[in-house]
């Protein structure tokens, strides 16, 4: 017998079964910490909110706070995506911009011709995603430095278009935004539809290719993964969303603008952040980002209620995402102890 | 000679687009090359130059860093508004706002190296408190006017030479030595390279990253100071161009945006072809939209050339043992 | 009939020839070891037989038909599946989700059955008697001999009909090692062709039909396994005597004191040693593999937390990194395993990694001098005989012996006289181990005193001095004089504690 063999396993004897108890729920809690302090948050925040203003825990309130998170939640869930990838999208921002201004130009009261618009900007917004995988890729730049680059173009596009804010839309698409089903609005109903987007996504070979290109792409490329195809789907479907985020933005001001979206690239990715998204990739759930979306978007709520000046939100949501990332990081720092 | 030209081809490289670019605009803008636009021109490019050299250590070293464009406005701020237009108390208070700006950065610094915070999110973060909290003290409302002689040092000359220059060259010469002629420059090109060799061959990885990150507070907190000088009063919202621009910069100048590669002589040359693109712009006769769509087209250029030329060096690295 | 012929294969990688005319031809229904040393060409010709790389010359039938998959999906497609040293695995999904990775079985849905994988799963597990494996447990929790395991499933998942296996047993405890040649028995009794990388001849005489023999890019021979003696075999592997591969050992150890450890832990598998290492000395560490060797050395060089006491020189040290350790003469310095991650940067010249830690001996004011740099680099390049077309070149680009050599300038620029070199001789060519071994005894001759670790016995038996044999985390025995030999370190790693 050579001397070479290890002996983790021999430790164990040969006819029980592993010494590890059945479930490890120490583990699975500490690899949830980062979502568990989000949902924390969350509760702390409404909580808080609700015992200082009345009305806050009805239907009315769910409706409209989710209007004014739609847009970040629809942004934040092409760039999970990304994140989930290892990657990162600062594009959206040109996305979002250029998508707002082709609305608030393009859309008119007739219903088809509006249609063919809305097609048009996601199509668009695949496409461009599309291209920013494909220059990843095939150049072998880094998605920082492509996104940076795309994002400038689509900027400029945007202001080319549309100088300065203005446009109009159509009064009927402002309108879907308080529209309702079953006392729902569609912001809550299109939140719903993320939900199940997301648990069919993350069950298809796609989504787990992508995740696990974010987890090792080396070991994926080994695995024979496509990484160029991989990127190609990844970019591309954040680039969807953040054409879908502009068209729902258009609903809540009326108009477009060419500098809007830069308000929505790094608030994209602290939601992902705080709700527990690894930015080395391979980690995370929707379900978090959803969470860190309504966490930034109800801080403004809370500065508000609490009579201090707004300008306070910025902090709080600083502070905010570097708990959340200190938590996440004390968290891995104890699961990597407990392995080997 | 040749051998170091081809060591440091993407520097060379920028240089060389900067020269061309600048002899296309002439083509276009009969005036161009005139003293006094070459003078504006390198002023304009000394602020973007300024910035960016803080952000080059830091990527070099392997990080990045957003909170540029609120250090650069809070220093703007907050000296407008303890200066109150007077020259004397500038003794104390640009000491003290550089000194702020180093503690910011040793903040980042602290938080990256520390914790484990990725950059991104460590100065997202500080970036996003400073602007809340500048908001905060100025409520929105606007500053005194700048000392005048912070003015001087942004728009006045010496001998000719605008002072500015003087000190972007001085500031040159600083970050050069520091980066080929001394220890810190090794050290962070090997941390930004592989941060465990570098932490096995005894570099002190922990300080290089912070040090990187003081740098960045300080020459962010330094341009805006200046900047107020030269537009003669401090603004909200007068930093936020330069994230874009110092990020730019260093990528044009040839540095990997991962790290371990790259020198502030590069980033120069980039400060420079961004300055010129947007003086070429107008004198095309094309908007401000027109320019972010070149800036974008020129940084995916630029990269593309670097990454493919160590597409082949890539492939070679890939080659398994045995 | 032969299920695979392979003829004059080639492949370069710029001017470094991998491969040159090798052949190679074996029939479905058998076991065929690959022997050879590493940068024999093994590696290279598995990844072309696998489709992840595609080969300049030659030809492959597989079955009569030309072979030349542009990428592994291709080859997996005919049936062709590796498990090589390298994992594939990826961390985040779960045992089961890894072995049907790209493979999974389908809902109308378009997602993932999870019943029908998990049957499928235990259905693969059961019919092959695999280690214990839980399918939902998660990667990045499993220890290296089980992602082993759970690689060797994965192969397995996709029905293959010729199984090619890169050293797979070589992280594996001795349980499922047997467990694993086993199953290339039952793998072969089903009419499948195992193709089977091992260094150890043991393994190789228990399974294989037949063996084929690389030497320097090419195959020398290949023979009928119960044909051939394990003599011929070593030869035609090494081309060269045994013997002359380890310098002779001269006794230079004094009675001073180098480095003196009482107490010594480290995370859960270093649990408390005390030993001395002289000066002049070459003291060996050996033992199973996973007993606490790599922690005790990572440790003792600051890498990691490490409770106990240190002595270096008879003044006690405290090392709380890296940095701490490289002080000089007095200080200890590592020569890592992992050449790649932990010693080298690969996209920096040769000249940059040999200076890296010893940047103060060649500045001047503050400001680095290029010639004292210049003459650092000389005399490392000369002693250590580096080569390299200039000290410019980037040490990505040089072999794996050579790269090994920077390695060890670089802390020997340190003037640190305490070396804890851990497998310094792993990936290199024969010809280098041989310099390195000289080198290790040169420099105990010198004075310097090395701590010495090799996951490979018999340079143990004829390097070292003295070997401590880690068991547990705990040194189970010290061997010195005739009592260093492999049955000894065998027998002191495995049985039950003996005084120490």
């Amino acid at each position: 017998m050579s001397a070479e063999h290890p002996t983790e396993m021999a430790q164990r004897p040969a006819e029980t079964k592993p010494t590890k108890p059945a479930i490890d729920w120490r583990g699975r809690l500490l690899d949830r910490a980062p979502f568990l302090v989000a949902c924390l948050m969350l509760a702390l925040i409404v909580g808080i909110y609700g015992s200082l203003q009345s009305g806050v825990f009805t239907l009315d309130e769910i409706n409209l706070d989710t209007a004014a998170a739609m847009t970040l939640m629809l942004a934040a869930t092409g760039q999970t995506i990304v994140l989930l990838r290892g990657g990162i999208d600062l594009s959206i921002g040109g996305m979002i911009s250029l998508g707002t201004v082709i609305a608030a130009t393009r859309f008119t009261d007739d219903p088809s011709t509006t249609a063919l618009w809305t097609l048009v900007i996601l199509v668009l917004g695949f496409l461009i995603g599309a291209l920013n995988g494909l220059l990843i890729s095939l150049l072998k730049l880094q998605p920082f430095l492509v996104t940076l680059a795309t994002w400038s173009v689509l900027n400029g596009v945007a202001m080319i278009i549309l100088p300065t804010d203005g446009g109009s839309i159509p009064g009927w698409w402002v309108g879907f935004a308080s529209a309702q089903f079953i006392g729902l609005t569609s912001p809550v109903w299109m939140l719903l539809a993320l939900i199940v987007f997301w648990w069919w996504f993350r069950a298809t070979r796609i989504g787990i290719t992508i995740q696990a290109s974010g987890s090792n792409e080396k070991s994926a490329f080994l695995s024979g993964v496509s990484i160029t195809r991989v990127n190609v789907v990844t970019y591309g479907l954040s680039g969807l969303f953040a054409a879908g985020a502009a068209l729902f933005l258009v609903t809540q001001t009326g108009a477009g603008s060419p500098t809007i979206g830069k308000d929505y690239i790094l608030p994209s990715v602290a939601a992902a952040v705080i709700g527990g998204v690894s930015l080395f990739g391979g980690r995370g759930h929707l379900a978090g980002t959803l969470i860190g979306a309504f966490v930034l978007t109800l801080i403004g709520n809370l500065v508000f209620v609490l009579h201090v000046s707004s300008y306070w939100q910025p902090v709080a949501s600083g502070v905010i995402l570097l708990l959340s990332v200190l938590a996440s990081s004390v968290a891995e720092k104890a699961a990597r102890n407990r392995v080997q | 000679m040749s051998a170091f030209l081809v060591r440091n081809r993407l520097i060379v490289l920028a240089y060389a687009g900067m020269v061309v670019l600048l002899l296309v605009t002439a083509l276009f803008s009969p005036g161009f090359l005139s003293v006094s636009n070459m003078r504006s021109t390198v002023v304009l490019a000394a602020f973007v130059g300024i910035v960016a050299l803080g952000q080059t250590f830091v990527i070099i070293g392997g990080g990045i860093d957003l909170s540029v464009p609120w250090v650069l406005n809070s220093a703007a701020i907050v000296m407008a508004l303890l200066c109150s237009g007077q020259d004397l108390p500038l003794v104390w208070v640009m000491p003290l706002l550089l000194a702020a700006g180093a503690f910011i950065g040793l903040i980042n610094g602290i938080g990256v190296a520390q914790f484990g915070v990725p950059p991104i999110i460590m100065t997202l973060a500080t970036n996003v408190i400073l602007q809340g909290l500048i908001l905060v003290l100025t409520g929105g409302s606007p500053t005194p006017s700048a000392p005048a002689l912070i003015q001087f040092l942004s728009v006045g000359r010496i001998g000719g030479f605008p002072v500015i220059a003087l000190i972007w060259l001085a500031l040159t010469l600083v970050a050069t030595l520091l980066l080929s002629k001394a220890a810190f420059g090794r050290h962070l090109y090997a941390l930004g390279t592989s941060a465990t060799v570098a932490e096995f061959s005894g570099v002190p990885t922990a300080r290089t990253t912070i040090l990187t990150y003081v740098i960045s507070g300080l020459t962010a907190a330094f341009a805006g100071m200046l900047l107020t000088g030269y537009s003669g009063q401090a603004y909200l919202g007068m930093g936020d161009a330069y994230l874009f621009t110092s990020i730019a910069a260093v990528a044009i100048g040839g540095a990997s945006i991962l790290g371990g590669s790259g020198h502030y002589l590069g980033t120069v040359a980039g400060a420079m072809v961004l300055t010129i693109l947007t003086g070429l712009l107008p004198a095309l006769n094309l908007s401000s939209g027109a320019l972010l769509i070149v800036y974008g087209a020129v940084i995916l250029l630029t990269v593309s050339i670097g990454s493919e030329t160590f597409a082949g060096l890539g492939g070679k690295l890939r080659r398994k043992e045995g | 009939m032969d299920l695979v012929t392979v003829k004059g294969l080639s492949k370069r990688y710029g001017g470094i020839v991998a491969l040159s005319e090798a052949t190679f031809s074996a029939r479905a229904g058998e076991v065929h070891a690959l022997l050879g040393e590493n940068g024999a060409g093994k590696s290279t010709f598995i990844q072309i037989l696998s489709g992840a790389v595609q080969h300049d010359g030659g030809s492959i039938l597989v079955d009569g038909q030309d072979y030349r998959p542009a990428h592994p999906d291709a080859a997996q497609a005919l049936g062709i599946a590796a498990v090589f040293q390298e994992l594939s695995l990826i961390p985040d999904l779960s045992v089961e989700q890894n072995i049907w990775f790209r493979h999974e079985p389908r809902t109308w849905l378009g997602t993932v059955n999870r019943t029908e994988m998990r049957r499928k799963t235990l259905t693969l597990l059961n019919k092959y008697n695999f280690p214990a494996l839980r399918p939902d447990q998660e990667l990045r929790r499993l220890t290296l001999a089980e992602r082993q395991i759970v690689e060797i499933a994965k192969g397995l998942a996709k029905d293959p009909r010729i199984l090619i296996l890169d050293e797979a047993t070589s992280a594996l405890p001795a349980r499922e090692a047997e467990w694993l040649l086993k199953l290339t028995r039952q793998l072969a009794g089903e009419g499948r062709l195992v193709i089977f990388i091992s260094h150890r001849m043991a393994e190789v005489r228990a399974i294989a039909d037949r063996l084929t023999i690389f030497r320097n890019g090419s195959t020398v021979a290949a023979h009928e396994a119960n044909a051939v003696s394990d003599d011929k075999i070593v030869t035609q592997m090494i081309g060269r005597h045994l013997d002359r591969l380890y310098p002779e050992r001269i006794a230079t150890a004094t009675d001073r004191i180098a480095l003196k450890v009482k107490n010594f832990s480290s995370g859960s598998r270093l649990s408390g040693v005390d030993f001395a290492l002289r000066e002049g000395e070459v003291l060996g560490v050996g033992g199973l593999q996973g007993h606490g060797q790599r922690e005790l050395f990572q440790a003792l060089f600051g890498a990691t937390r490490a409770s106990g006491t240190i002595e270096l020189w008879g003044k006690p040290a405290s090392i709380g990194n890296p940095r701490q350790a490289l002080t000089g003469k007095d200080g200890i310095a590592l020569v890592p395993e992992d050449r790649r991650g932990q010693g080298l940067l690969l996209t920096k010249s040769v000249r940059e990694n040999l200076t890296l830690s010893v940047i103060k001996r060649f500045t001047e004011n503050g400001l680095l001098s290029r010639q004292k740099e210049a003459a650092l680099v000389k005399e490392m390049v000369d002693f250590l005989r580096i080569k390299a077309g200039t000290p410019e070149q980037l040490a990505g680009t040089l072999s794996g012996g050579n790269q090994q050599k920077v390695i060890f300038g670089k802390m020997l620029l340190t003037e640190a006289r305490v070396l804890l070199l851990y497998d310094p001789t792993r990936g290199v060519d024969v010809g280098t181990k041989g310099e390195i071994f000289q080198l290790m005894r040169d420099l105990a001759a010198k004075g310097y005193a090395i701590l010495f670790h090799s996951s490979d016995m018999p340079e143990l038996v004829h390097v070292a001095d003295r070997v401590l044999v880690m068991r547990n985390g705990r040194i189970a025995a010290t061997l010195e004089g005739d009592h260093i030999s492999e049955e000894e370190i065998l027998r002191a790693a495995m049985l039950e504690t003996r005084a120490a």
